[in-house]
């Protein structure tokens, strides 16, 4: 199952960078499908990946374009720091030929972005993309539709419900606190150089200095709620904002933030 | 030790100094908290953890007494008793020393597990003096503790690491990785503290650093002239002559035994900002 966002993100740049996030299957079946007495000599985990995606919006790749792009990248360094990226062919048909791809991926590593896929590869062939370590990455519109199998998967994972997680502590500098499906509440602060994730909302009853990431799974209707605001990162869905671009009337306020129309919103509340 | 000594059986509890961050003044606290604690007539004795870069003995002013340290004792090379080494200016105060010549590596858990039981029967207080950042040396120094003093300096980035440390606290310890023991208790010392400077606003003041870290404040020492020299003469500073640092460490060794002993900050120029937090006449 592969999900990602399209459609305007929060820059208006020429290459738009949104996130998209990967969850790939989960083998169960393998696990409880061992004979009695075998040992089973590996295990086989869902990993959840996330990427910047990077969406070419003209066909000139030019000088500019990597000004452009070193500009961006310079507002938020850590964010682009060794990321594992995607880029997205959809806007340019003309790019996908194996000598500019090519051309293109070695300035793009130059700059310590990770690339490892194609999005929209158009004609581009499966090895010739192989050719220069690339996979071609299904998404959007041309994802294959949920066969009977996912769709099985899906509904057991409803019948599941989502499971919501409690934190009573601080979240610490450099703990990472993961609510895989449903909403996580922290009853204490999120410290800078710290990170709440969920795939639901996420409360914070305490000040959020860290980085809050709501709605990883593609939830756009998910939100973050915190007693005083002051993050280096907030995402919804894949869209974000850095601590650099917050806007001054709600830092260090009880704020909601939520999505609106791809369009990363705050307010504030109390 | 005297026979003495041994009547009331020993407390035995392990209190890592520790703070993420180099240079924040945990060596120092480590000499001033066990010299405190020993000039109170607990039995105690301070570990140095910083394996290839000893300063514990200098600075308690027994360099040139040591023959064996704990990497000796670890390896089996040396009795523990043959290691300690009795401070002189009190007698219920013990250093064991550490390595210069060999790295963090030779720290194992089980070494130190058994060294510190070890310790434990003869000791009221042992101090462990951690190394700076979050590797092997100071996972090991914290492994074992019950309580943890947290070194900070009022400034961003020394508070940030505290609060790290402090995470490592609640999940890398014995303590937390064992089903139904209490936490490690931490507490902050705020070191270096220089009220002009918070004044000025080119320090934290204390309550922003508490408001970040979220645990108990054991003291707060003042930026002082006297530890320099404390550490030069390689005296621990509540045994040299008196200062504002000597007796704010000394409060802090009485708030560690749970006396309750009111904050009060040398040379505070504003000493109705701390009435305010903590509602306490002075």
């Amino acid at each position: 199952m592969r999900q990602t966002k399209s459609g305007p993100a929060l820059s208006r740049d020429p290459p738009e960078q949104e996130q998209w996030q990967t969850v790939s299957t989960r083998y169960e079946e393998t696990r409880h499908g061992a004979m009695p007495g075998e040992i089973i000599p590996f295990q086989i985990r869902g990993r959840f990946l996330m990427a910047l995606s990077l969406r070419v919006d003209v066909e000139a790749d030019d000088a500019a374009f990597y000004e452009r792009l070193d500009a961006q990248r310079e507002t938020s360094p850590q964010f682009f720091d060794e990321a594992p990226m995607v880029i997205d062919l959809g806007n340019v048909p003309g790019m996908a030929e194996p000598e500019r791809l090519r051309a293109m991926v070695a300035k793009l590593r130059e700059r310590n972005l990770r690339v490892f896929g194609v999005q929209n590869p158009g004609v581009l062939s499966e090895e010739a993309l192989q050719d220069m370590g690339l996979i071609p990455v299904l998404a959007g519109k041309d994802a294959p539709l949920p066969d009977a199998r996912s769709s099985k998967r899906r509904k057991r994972a409803a019948l599941r419900g989502v499971e919501n997680k409690l934190v009573r502590a601080p979240v610490r500098s450099g703990q990472m606190v993961v609510c895989e499906s449903g909403d996580l509440t922290v009853i204490g602060s999120v410290a800078s150089g710290s990170e709440v994730v969920a795939g639901g909302n996420i409360h914070i009853y305490g000040r959020l200095r860290g980085r809050a990431m709501a709605g990883v799974h593609g939830d756009e209707s998910a939100r973050i709620f915190c007693q005083s605001l002051d993050a280096e990162l907030l995402a919804i869905a894949g869209l974000y904002k850095t601590s650099e671009t917050l806007e001054d009337a709600v830092r260090d306020r009880a704020t909601h933030v939520y999505l609106d129309n791809e369009r990363l919103c705050m307010e504030v509340i109390g | 030790m005297t026979v003495d000594l041994k009547e009331k059986p020993a407390l035995g509890r392990v209190i890592v100094i520790t703070s993420g961050k180099g240079g924040v003044g945990k060596t120092t606290s480590a000499a001033a908290i066990s010299a405190g604690l020993a000039k109170q007539g607990h039995r105690t004795v301070v570990i140095d953890f910083d394996v290839g870069l000893r300063n514990l003995d200098m600075t308690m002013g027994c360099e040139r007494r040591v023959v064996f340290d704990f990497i000796n004792v670890i390896q089996g090379d040396a009795r523990l008793k043959q290691a300690l080494i009795r401070d002189k200016r009190l007698e219920n105060l013990s250093i064991l020393p550490t390595s210069q010549t060999r790295d963090k590596d030779a720290l194992t858990k089980e070494g130190v597990e058994k060294v510190l039981d070890e310790l434990k029967q003869e000791f009221d207080y042992i101090i462990c003096d951690s190394p700076a950042g979050i590797e092997h040396g100071a996972q090991m120094a914290m492994y074992f503790a019950d309580e943890a003093v947290v070194v900070t300096n009022p400034e961003v980035s020394s508070v940030r690491d505290s609060d790290r440390v402090l995470g490592l606290l609640s999940s890398q310890t014995k303590r937390a990785e064992s089903e139904g023991a209490d936490a490690v208790k931490a507490q902050v010392l705020l070191t270096r503290h220089d009220p002009a400077r918070v004044e000025s606003g080119e320090m934290m003041n204390v309550e922003d650093v508490l408001e970040i870290l979220a645990v108990p404040l054991l003291g707060v020492i003042p930026e002082s002239q006297a530890i320099l020299r404390a550490s030069n003469i390689g005296t621990p500073v509540v045994l040299d002559q008196p200062s504002a640092a000597s007796r704010a460490y000394e409060d802090a060794v009485r708030r560690l035994t749970g006396e309750e002993v009111e904050m009060r900050i040398a040379g505070e120029r504003r000493p109705g900002l701390f009435h305010r937090l903590f509602g306490r006449a002075s």
